[in-house]
């Protein structure tokens, strides 16, 4: 960077010190900006500002929980608030017990629960955040102590879609709690909840074993700055995606704005997703209708062909890279369009840590090359571009208080809830409500924890979403096969062929022993 | 002290003796300079990355996520508040920062005071059972006690990983099978209560200790037991009322590093602990956040502060560190 | 010493004339807290974790064979042999280096730049960790720009990143700065005790500073970095947190030690596996530090 480039940078820098001090508007920071030639299309941006739909009315139509005296019983309760206060209410003094990773939802549901739900039932909720990777380890052993006759520590679990398989004996059936009228929240609404995400991340062989908590879920992400820029289309087609991330790559990679980024990181979980979505979008799939393995098929060889291609057109720092790094990599604007977590999005709208404020738009991902349907495939495993991610909560058959955490996951999940949760950036549109309420749309505009790529997620969620095989040793098979040999392929020690032998056969061996064990597939 | 002196007197000294002395005083001043430069060079380059990592965490990201970065403007302590003083890191509401969201929260308090509890308890732990072993190892010539001390050592070897399992079986059966039957249902003994993180952190700490006091108290003179026992002692009283005294330095340094070992441990804490007792690195760890990236700023932020209180520590502590290792201790 | 042995045959052995009430509480507390995981895992290592009947099954001998047949292990076992040889020189270099270097008689603010230096030892490796893979980003991490900058690495494999080549090193700078002051102080602290007629002796003989430090302080030191190498060695055996944190042992699998195979073993909840592992690590240990303890006549 020269040093002209580094006084404009430290111009606007200043500049938006003094926004955040409130000292001029947001206005006149963008003219400011614009002047020093920070790169942002103004005008493009002033659009965002002042957003297309007219605004949201200043009064959101469901009513906001009166806090404090909520507790105390005076003034008017809605009949939710009057259910905890008088159903919750029995459990009062009980401790319920959660283990989660760090998601979104969690800070705004945790931040609610201690100002109205616990005021309101007396129940004190413990949540333990750990890493992802521990949690799956927690859980275990959790369900270990339970299935040997004990009790479990836990109340609810938190399950990611991958581990369905290995955990579909251990919860309480939803139906079952459903069932029970007298803990029936008011107006719960399961049939609420986009049924795309109850059968794919909260069921398995059509049991419900939890309720839809959070979904990422794979969006076409863009510069719309660059695309302005170099006159591109947004791709539809898998080929025209290459061809717009070549051109980006051509054109912008001097500037230090690769083509496109991915989250390669060998060894996590990150790089199966990655992989996973060019598989199937090639018309791959992992396991075939009989439950084979099929990763040796031309399919998967053609979407790992792409990927690999695509890898040249990506920074080399994406081996070390994963969705941490890829997220990080384009708000700092350093990549021009991608496909990965709509998560990311509502952080590219925030000034404090974003480069790309307003630039990015979101789209629905390519049109798949070839798709392989759901009924070919093994372990309820659904291919679609649109790499799901999501997660459940369900209540521990070894829960120690399963009443009560019924009781507070309800309230957890309820529409009024989840609406409020995505209003405040935590990002999960688990139910059709939530992409309606008054709330959500009044995010629909360039702000921190924007909801500008809530239709485009839907769409996904409902059209193209791709759903990872569900059998029990898929956590492992997942993260210490695939993602391992994957890594092997991105740093160029294994040709894609050698490395989808050799997934192939761990993965035979791995069915073997679960089929010495009486597993049914 | 005396080496460096040496070569400067003697020589000199009867000719011109004001002159000898203003040409080593500037000699001195010289060496002086120079040495304290190398000194301060290393120092720095060690805290370098601390210092950057401050920074990162009074800029916003976006400054510090470029090259090269924008470090010369004004900090701002938006993640401090939220991590300090436990400010509601409402999005967009005051800060302007959107957190990505822990379940939990961002207030590092009460995990700091949990550290520091669980640090200084283990510590007093560690060495108060560590001392006795250590002198008994040192003073009697008993058959096995090669053996014991390297048992003693291996137990040091084991990866913590292995140990989660067995560790969580333990302690969650314990509580179950045994605590409960007497304290009633639902106990926790072991578990996520202090006893249970306690009782890890001094095991920890225990191989360390035993044998950084047993080279210690090999230094101190079977002459001066003897003298006890004579006049009267038993050997407990020769122990507790005299040979301890000397032991101090020594007792000083294997607390500091007992100390730093439970500061810095995660896997077996995280293992045992659930909210009730967890400690900064699990804290720390939890920074991670899956799908939304980590929380750079924050993180940093907790980082430093975490930092201040053994900052300090280690300022006042540094000099008895040294000089309980120099007392024969790591004679080996 | 003659009292002793008159008196050792009338006491109990609970006496505190006897050795052993001594250690009864640390005995106690290590062998719950080292010999049960090690039976436990003993015996897991012969059997298999059950997912779906959530109970162990005997596969003996599975899990053995599958191990030493696993190409995925004898490559970690070799990194972390390699690497644990790396760090191993290159912190003690640099900790005798910066020790000699405090040692000096006209250092002004000593404990403060003690302080500093030993602070890296106080940043819990997690987070020291999570620091480096902000500061060794490809992109805009400061330390890889500076080895960029430097030349000592090229753009197109980043530290981590690129085809892995470089990311011991990324593991190496975490180590080696966290580390490093651990085995300076050490060393310092020998430097100090050292007794002073030798040295003296030297400089009046007009030895160079060059040969009183190998001449001299290096044999002298000999019963110190012992010590000091003797701690690296268990800790780097079990190298894990950087990796785990830092690089999840890619990419390409170039970073893996056997602690973080044992631990992607443990969260896909081949505790089998796991077992074996930790077994084999012990051992391992057990033999090394043996043999370096007899070569070096290290006696505790």
């Amino acid at each position: 960077m020269n040093e002209q480039d580094r006084q404009q940078r430290l111009y606007v820098a200043k500049m938006a010190e003094k926004l955040r001090a409130g000292k001029i508007s947001r206005r006149e920071f963008i003219r400011a900006a614009a002047l020093a030639g920070f790169g942002f299309s103004s005008a493009w941006y002033l659009g965002g500002c002042a957003p297309a739909r007219p605004a949201a009315p200043a009064q959101p139509a469901a009513p906001e929980a009166p806090k404090a005296d909520a507790a105390t019983g005076s003034g008017s309760l809605t009949p939710q608030q009057q259910f905890l206060k008088e159903v919750g209410g029995k459990f009062k003094g009980t401790r319920i017990k959660i283990v989660s990773e760090n998601t979104s939802p969690g800070l705004v549901i945790s931040k609610l629960m201690k100002e109205e739900f616990t005021p309101l039932t007396g129940i004190e909720v413990d949540w333990e955040i750990v890493p992802l990777d521990q949690v799956l380890a927690k859980t275990i052993q959790d369900t270990v102590v339970g299935a040997t006759g004990g009790k479990g520590q836990s109340d609810i679990y938190y399950w990611d879609q991958a581990w369905l398989g290995r955990f579909v004996n251990d919860s309480i059936p939803v139906d079952e709690l459903l069932a029970k009228t007298d803990l029936a929240y008011p107006d719960y609404k399961f049939d609420d909840f986009l049924p795309q995400l109850v059968r794919d991340i909260a069921s398995y062989k059509g049991t419900k074993i939890g309720v839809p908590f959070d979904i990422p879920i794979f969006i076409m992400m863009y510069r719309k700055d660059i695309f302005d820029e170099l006159k591109l289309s947004v791709p539809t087609t898998m080929p025209e995606y290459m061809d717009v991330v070549k051109a980006i790559h051509e054109a912008k990679s001097g500037q230090g704005i690769m083509g496109t980024v991915g989250q390669w990181k060998s060894g996590h979980y990150a790089l199966q997703c990655d992989a996973t979505a060019w598989m199937w979008s090639h018309g791959g799939a992992h396991f075939d209708a009989d439950g084979k393995p099929m990763y040796t098929a031309e399919e998967n060889v053609e979407g790992m062909r792409y990927m690999m291609e695509l890898g040249n057109y990506m920074d080399p720092g994406v081996t070390g890279w994963d969705w941490g790094g890829q997220g990080d990599a384009f708000t700092q604007g350093k990549a021009g369009i991608f496909i990965s977590w709509g998560e990311f999005f509502p952080g590219f709208d925030d000034p404090s840590r974003s480069k790309v404020v307003g630039l990015v738009e979101p789209a629905d991902c390519p049109k798949e090359v070839k798709l392989r349907p759901r009924e070919q495939c093994g372990y309820d495993e659904t291919p679609g571009i649109s790499h799901q991610g999501g997660s459940c909560l369900a209540i521990s058959k070894y829960a120690p208080n399963p009443d009560a955490a019924w009781v507070f996951l309800q309230w957890a999940t309820s529409a009024d809830l989840t609406a409020r949760a995505n209003a405040q950036g935590a990002n999960v549109p688990i139910r059709a409500s939530n992409y309606t309420d008054p709330r959500v749309l009044e995010n629909n505009k360039v702000v921190p924890g924007t909801t500008r790529h809530f239709e485009v997620t839907r769409r996904a969620i409902e059209t193209r979403m791709g759903t990872e095989p569900h059998l029990p040793q898929w956590a492992a098979l997942a993260n210490d096969v695939n993602a391992v040999e994957y890594g092997k392929m991105t740093t160029k020690q294994q040709s894609i062929e050698d490395t989808l032998k050799a997934i192939q056969e761990k993965t035979e061996k791995a069915l073997q022993a679960m089929r010495q064990y009486g597993v049914a597939a | 002290m005396a080496i460096t002196q040496l070569p400067a007197s003697g020589v000199t000294r009867k000719v011109e003796a004001t002159q000898a002395e203003r040409v080593a005083r500037r000699r001195h001043r010289r060496e002086s300079i120079a040495q304290t430069a190398v000194a301060a060079f290393i120092a720095l380059f060690f805290f370098a990355p601390i210092a950057y990592w401050f920074l990162v965490s009074v800029k916003p990201l976006t400054y510090t996520m470029s090259w090269p970065p924008v470090l010369l403007s004004e900090p701002i302590f938006d993640w401090y508040e939220v991590v300090v003083l436990g400010l509601d890191p409402n999005v967009g509401a005051k800060t302007g920062i959107v957190f990505n969201g822990a379940a939990g929260d961002y207030y590092v308090i009460p995990y700091l005071l949990n550290s520091i509890v669980i640090g200084v308890l283990s510590t007093i732990v560690a060495v108060g059972l560590a001392t006795p072993a250590a002198y008994a190892l040192s003073r009697f010539h008993f058959q096995r006690r090669s053996s014991v001390i390297a048992w003693i050592l291996s137990t040091r070897m084991m990866p913590p990983v292995v140990a989660m399992f067995p560790l969580f079986w333990l302690y969650t059966q314990a509580d179950q099978r045994v605590f409960s039957s007497i304290f009633g249902r639902g106990t926790s003994v072991l578990y996520d209560s202090l006893l249970g993180v306690l009782l890890v952190h001094v095991v920890v700490n225990l191989p360390l200790s035993t044998l950084l006091l047993k080279s210690f108290f090999d230094d101190i003179p079977t002459d001066l037991d003897e003298a006890a026992m004579v006049d009267g002692c038993t050997r407990w009283q020769a122990f507790s009322k005299v040979i301890w005294h000397y032991a101090l330095p020594g007792m000083a340094a294997a607390a500091i590093l007992a100390f730093i070992t439970s500061w810095n441990e995660f896997l077996l804490t995280l293992t045992v602990t659930r909210t009730q007792f967890r400690t900064v690195p699990v804290f720390g760890s939890t920074f991670d956040v899956s799908a939304a990236g980590t929380e750079w700023g924050a993180l940093a932020a907790v980082s430093t502060t975490a930092m201040v209180p053994v900052f300090i520590f280690v300022l006042i502590v540094q000099r008895n560190l040294v000089r309980g290792l120099t007392m024969g201790a790591v004679k080996g | 010493m003659t009292q002793l042995h008159t008196h050792k045959r009338k006491h109990p052995w609970w006496s505190p004339e006897r050795p052993w009430v001594w250690l009864l509480p640390i005995v106690i507390l290590l062998a719950i807290y080292s010999v049960y995981p090690f039976i436990f895992n003993i015996i897991i290592s012969f059997q298999r974790f059950d997912p779906m009947d959530k109970a162990f099954k005997w596969n003996f001998p599975a899990n053995w064979i599958n191990l030493f047949t696993n190409s995925d292990f004898l490559k970690a076992f070799r990194i972390t042999a390699t690497y644990g040889i790396i760090a191993l020189v290159v912190e003690l270099v640099l900790g005798i280096a910066i020790a000699l270097a405090f040692d000096r008689s006209r250092v002004r603010l000593r404990g403060l730049w003690q302080s500093l230096f030993i602070l890296p030892m106080v940043v819990p490796p997690v987070i020291a960790g999570l620091m480096f893979r902000f500061l060794q980003n490809a992109d805009y991490g400061i330390i890889s720009n500076i080895l960029y900058a430097l030349g000592i690495i090229e753009r197109s494999e980043p530290l981590i990143g690129g085809t892995g080549r470089n990311v011991l090193l990324a593991v190496l700078i975490a180590d080696v700065w966290q580390w490093t002051p651990f085995v300076a102080l050490i060393v310092l602290a020998g430097l100090k005790s050292m007794p002073h007629e030798p040295l003296e002796a030297a400089v009046v003989d007009g030895a160079t500073p060059w040969q009183l430090f190998w001449e001299i302080k290096l044999p002298l030191l000999r019963g110190v970095l012992a010590v000091a190498v003797l701690f690296r060695i268990v800790d780097l055996l079990r190298l894990f947190d950087y990796v785990a944190i830092m690089t999840s042992g890619g990419p390409g699998g170039n970073s893996e030690t056997i602690s973080h195979y044992a631990y992607r073993m443990h969260k896909s909840i081949e505790w089998g596996m796991v077992s074996v592992i930790g077994i084999v690590v012990l051992i391992l240990a057990i033999v090394v530090t043996n043999a370096y303890m007899r070569a070096f006549k290290v006696k505790f």
